[in-house]
């Protein structure tokens, strides 16, 4: 793995850093255009719409609303059950989505890194999903899952001679799962290209020593593999859970959350309310609770970045 | 830091806005400011308006006219009429932005939402507009129309965009739901009532391996919509008069569990409450619906034997009644409003006059769009009793009948649509078994009255 | 830790684990494809057979005039369901300024706060890179309206230049992060030596590090350009019209209140596919690069 200077070097050598006045300004000068850039593009616009979701605001009031104060963080929160139902809803999703994907992406990393040639072909290939816009994979898996003219009752049609209906989309697991399947389809090469960027990097001798001592495949998987690559698969997967969102586009597209809110997620949700429903304050709030949640994911997961690669270590 | 930050990027947002002189959403964002000082162009051209013939020949010389326009299937063709009104007054029309019918509707709730309005004419619906005057982004066109120039529009069109007081659309074109049924499989004639569409679409099933007996577009205002016009036609009101809504009455419930037994029986597509308008079409054109409520306009589509398996296969007829003995039609009318923020009102409703002429009419109808204007329904009567189609004559008579008297717009209220977002996932529950159709509806009607409180309509 | 060497030193008895590895792998590779494949042949089918009840496995000949309506040539149908002509052209300038010029943008910042992070020691450093990466964790849709309206007010809105700053806005955090990994994998001897030799922090910075970076940066560079060419909530609401309309947005005017065109979808996604696959497989040899030295590790 990577060579690092030992402590003291490191702390010698960034004092440094630190002698002339210019230099100390050089990081500012630096950070200070990402900064700008980021807090009138994202931060403004927060702030903004974290001022709204405290007003009765809507769409067809826009010039005269009321500030009403926490009304609607408290209406959803303990007057919503479809919120929390939502809420539940999305954190599964992306719990198994997260998963699946891991477990696919790690299997297909493997096996690309294991063949023999075709590699970059392979690579290209399997990133191919990543080039889709999330719209159209929200227009295609809908199209794959129609019940009368989809793909996938076809194919069932063709195997068995007989037409079949299932509505992929509208029974209870099943539109559930076809979400889930168009998200993974859309998502797993991240997965395999973090993960076959780990495999790449393992160092062999430790391998080799293994096959001298007559491990067996699945022992060096276990002990060896698995271990040395927890790094990047904490990394893909929190990055994928943070990313999870982008899920929005499909699942809109594929089922609006619907029928019967039974795929309803926290932002095909907040879409219906704030702008369908016009209620964009009451949408706001949805959307701060939702992503203040998501901020204690990332702080926890940044944090912990943080202490691992700052700190000097090795992770 | 970001406290810094914040006052500079407030400080540019209030220059460039003042420089913007959009003074309505800066309203929104500085509280204490509410009434900014920038000019309201609003009232000053309305009481001028014998200003802009001044010019003889060519009274809009120099100016643009910016336009926000609803563009896809052949809503399109009838700004080829543009280019001509160009040349007749010297304006210029530019098209701020075109899309599909809920698109544009979500870009103008936005835009009035947001003071950033910058054009002059905007596509209107009957079913959308009370939002947008609501939202105070239209002009009253009372001023800019006389009695004359409206005498020529069907009345029921002009009445249903009448609120408040006021003119807000001048319609350009309308659809009514109407029964369509296949004539092959066995129907020999259509069914009178609701019962009996009921039964009759359980019997085509049963009969017709591999024909669903009917189906309806089962999600969002296309599914609340449908039920409304049912629950009317079986005498159930919305709303009382003080607006409580009341929809979880004898009627309401019935209509509600018609669709439950019709979709729990099989009469229906299983993945029908994925369905929009094109879908249904669709399954339409693909032969395996035996009849439904659907809108004229596909007409020629389905006529086309390349699109269609149904084609000479299938007969029009009013909607069926319900208990109350009426025919209810779910309509709708398309047409054109002015925007409050547009500068060249004078020009806005020259332009409006000249798409909804009898010219755009005709031109229109020769699209199969059913137009606004009774003369020239005379005219495209007598034209289809010339064609070798036998159904395009019927069609007229039956939808000039329907506009006349089913033309039923869903409460002209700006919560019309926030309601439906309400109500079709409930109507989706209860039609998949999730809740019981009395249930149901107690629970949307309690929904609905807690957003119409919110919206100030009890005081 | 290059894949021929190790390849090799695999026993010859494990060949025919090789090959069903290899079988398997192509196996999945095709369902992963087949929407792929499905996109293009929806493409060049007849329209009747797209939607078809039965199904139409075996096309009965192939149509390419969702092709010629797109590039504005005259066709027996023309365009079906979409009014005028569609300004592809435009489209396709517009994206791909849009995300070549973002992607840029938010490489050269990204690499210079990455820099900053993983090579200075200031007070609230820790702080701003956590803030960084929250500003990640907002999804397009919660920033929309309130996005719209600034624009509005700044005159960004319907703009290029509006566009590519708000991906870079985007892209910013996930570059940063990845880069600042990236710097950290290079051995700061290096750098150090390079300042015996008398360069400044700069020249060292533009000699020693950046060079060793670059495969770090292909990767990055990937990830922020799929991010802005996919992009689909915040683009539909800031872009209007043909003067700044990306492909995303564009693709969905394909689908119409009561009639959609899915096969000129599909022909659009594929013109739509066609650089951004040339894209991937040009960088992506420096992707696995990259990401192999080290960047994504904890």
């Amino acid at each position: 793995m990577t060579t690092r200077p030992l402590a003291q070097e490191a702390v010698a050598s960034r004092r440094r850093w630190r002698i002339s006045l210019s230099e100390r300004h050089l990081p500012f000068i630096l950070l200070l255009p990402s900064v700008i850039i980021m807090l009138l593009v994202i931060g403004f616009p927060m702030l903004y719409s974290l001022y709204l979701s405290l007003t009765s605001y809507t769409l067809t009031t826009a010039q005269n609303y009321d500030f009403i104060g926490l009304k609607n963080y408290a209406t959803l929160l303990f007057d919503d059950p479809l919120f929390w139902a939502s809420f539940g809803r999305t954190v599964l999703f992306i719990t198994l989505a997260v998963n699946i994907e891991f477990l696919l992406g790690l299997g297909i990393a493997h096996l690309i890194a294991r063949a023999i040639r075709g590699q970059s072909v392979a690579r290209t290939l399997i990133m191919m999903p990543m080039m889709f816009a999330p719209i159209l994979v929200g227009f295609q898996f809908k199209w794959f899952f129609n019940a009368q003219v989809g793909l996938v009752n076809n194919i069932l049609y063709a195997i068995t001679g007989e037409p079949h209906f299932i509505p992929w989309l509208i029974d209870k697991p099943l539109g559930f799962i076809s979400i889930l399947i168009a998200e993974i389809w859309m998502s797993t090469p991240f997965m395999v290209v973090i993960l076959e960027a780990g495999i790449l990097s393992l160092p062999q001798e430790p391998f080799e020593a293994a096959e001298v001592d007559g491990a067996s495949g699945w022992q060096k998987f276990r002990h060896l593999t698995l271990p040395m690559l927890l790094p990047f698969i904490y990394t893909a997967m929190a990055i994928r859970s943070l990313d999870i969102a982008r899920a929005y586009d499909v699942v809109q597209i594929m089922t609006g959350g619907g029928p019967a809110n039974r795929t309803e997620l926290i932002w095909t949700y907040v879409n219906r309310l704030a702008f369908t429903g016009q209620q964009f304050a009451v949408g706001a709030a949805m959307s701060y609770i939702t992503v203040i949640f998501s901020w204690i994911f990332t702080w926890w997961f940044f944090y912990n970045v943080i202490k691992s690669r700052w700190a000097g270590g090795q992770s | 830091m970001s406290e810094k930050k914040k006052k500079v990027s407030r400080r540019e947002f209030l220059k460039l806005s003042g420089i913007a002189g959009g003074a309505a959403a800066l309203a929104a964002c500085a509280p204490a400011a509410p009434q900014a000082p920038a000019e309201q162009p609003a009232e000053q051209p309305a009481e001028q308006p014998t200003q802009a013939p001044a010019v003889v020949g060519k009274p809009f010389a120099g100016k643009t006219l910016r336009m926000h326009a609803i563009s896809g299937a052949n809503y399109d063709e009838l700004y080829k009429l543009i280019p001509a009104w160009e040349e007749k007054t010297g304006a210029k029309v530019e098209f701020v932005f075109k899309g599909n019918g809920f698109e544009t509707d979500k870009r103008l709730v936005q835009d009035f939402a947001a003071g950033t309005v910058d054009y002059d004419v905007c596509w209107d619906h009957s079913s959308f507009f009370s939002q947008y005057v609501k939202a105070g982004g239209l002009e009253p066109l009372d001023n800019y129309f006389s009695e004359e120039e409206l005498a020529d529009f069907i009345p029921s069109l002009l009445d249903a965009t009448r609120k408040d007081g006021h003119l807000w659309v001048i319609p350009r074109h309308f659809d009514i739901s109407c029964l369509h049924y296949r004539t092959d499989i066995g129907i020999e004639k259509p069914p009178e009532t609701w019962d009996e569409f009921k039964q009759m679409a359980i019997d085509i099933t049963k009969n017709n391996p591999g024909i669903f007996g009917t189906q309806f577009a089962g999600k969002e205002e296309a599914l609340t919509g449908r039920w409304y016009e049912i629950q009317t036609a079986e005498g159930g009101e919305l709303f009382n008069e003080k607006w409580e809504p009341i929809f979880n009455g004898p009627a309401a419930v019935k209509a509600a569990t018609m669709l439950a037994e019709l979709y729990q029986a099989g009469a229906m597509p299983p993945d029908m409450t994925n369905y929009l308008w094109e879908d249904v079409a669709t399954q339409w054109v693909n032969g395996i619906i035996g009849m439904y409520t659907e809108w004229y306009g596909w007409y020629s589509f389905f006529q086309d034997p390349n699109s269609s398996k149904v084609a000479g296969k299938f007969d029009l007829a009013r909607q069926p009644k319900g208990d109350a003995g009426i025919h209810s039609g779910w309509a709708g009318h398309h047409g054109f409003s002015i925007t409050k923020a547009s500068k060249e009102k004078e020009m806005a409703a020259d332009l409006i006059k000249w798409l909804t002429s009898p010219d755009g009419n005709r031109l229109e109808a020769k699209l199969g769009f059913l137009v606004s204007r009774q003369s020239v329904w005379d005219e495209i009567i007598a034209e289809a009793e010339g064609s070798d189609d036998p159904l395009a004559k019927k069609r007229l008579e039956l939808a000039l009948l329907q506009a006349r008297e089913d033309f039923k717009t869903p409460p002209l209220i700006a919560e019309w649509i926030p309601m439906s977002n309400i109500v079709y996932p409930i109507l989706q529950q209860i039609m998949l078994g999730d809740k019981e159709p009395q249930a149901g509806l107690d629970e949307a009607v309690e929904k609905t009255y807690e957003l119409m409180k919110e919206a100030g309509y009890y005081g | 830790m290059s894949v021929a060497t190790r390849t090799k030193s695999f026993s010859r008895s494990r060949r025919r684990g090789r090959i069903l590895n290899e079988i398997f792998l192509w196996f999945v590779l095709f369902i992963f494809f087949i929407p792929v494949l499905w996109i293009i042949l929806t493409s060049v089918r007849i329209r009747s057979e797209i939607n078809a009840f039965p199904p139409v496995w075996i096309p009965s000949g192939f149509s390419f005039d969702s092709y010629k309506i797109l590039f504005g040539m005259p066709t027996p149908e023309g365009a079906f369901g979409l009014g005028g002509s569609i300004p592809v052209g435009d489209y396709a300038r517009n994206s791909i300024v849009i995300s070549l010029v973002s992607t840029l943008f938010a490489l050269v910042l990204g690499t210079a706060a990455g820099f900053v992070f993983a090579r200075f020691k200031f007070r609230y450093k820790n702080g701003t890179f956590l803030a960084m990466m929250l500003f990640r964790a907002i999804p397009g849709i919660a920033l929309s309206l309130p996005l719209f309206i600034l624009y509005a007010r700044l005159g960004l809105s319907d703009t290029v230049p509006g566009m590519i700053l708000i991906y870079v806005a985007l892209n910013i955090p996930f570059t940063a992060w990845l880069m600042d990994g990236f710097f950290r994998a290079i051995p700061e001897e290096l750098e150090d030596a390079a300042r015996i030799d008398g360069c400044s922090h700069w020249g060292a910075f533009v000699r020693v590090d950046l060079p060793l970076a670059l495969p770090g940066a292909a990767a990055a560079g990937i990830f922020a350009f799929l991010t802005s060419w996919n992009e689909f909530a915040l683009a539909s609401i800031i872009t209007r019209t043909p003067a700044s309309r990306t492909f995303p947005p564009a693709l969905f005017e394909f689908t119409g209140q009561f009639v959609s065109d899915w096969r000129g979808m599909t022909a659009m996604s594929v013109l739509m596919l066609i650089p951004a696959v040339i894209f991937v497989a040009i960088v992506q040899r420096q992707l696995m690069e990259g990401l192999t030295s080290g960047a994504t590790k904890g």
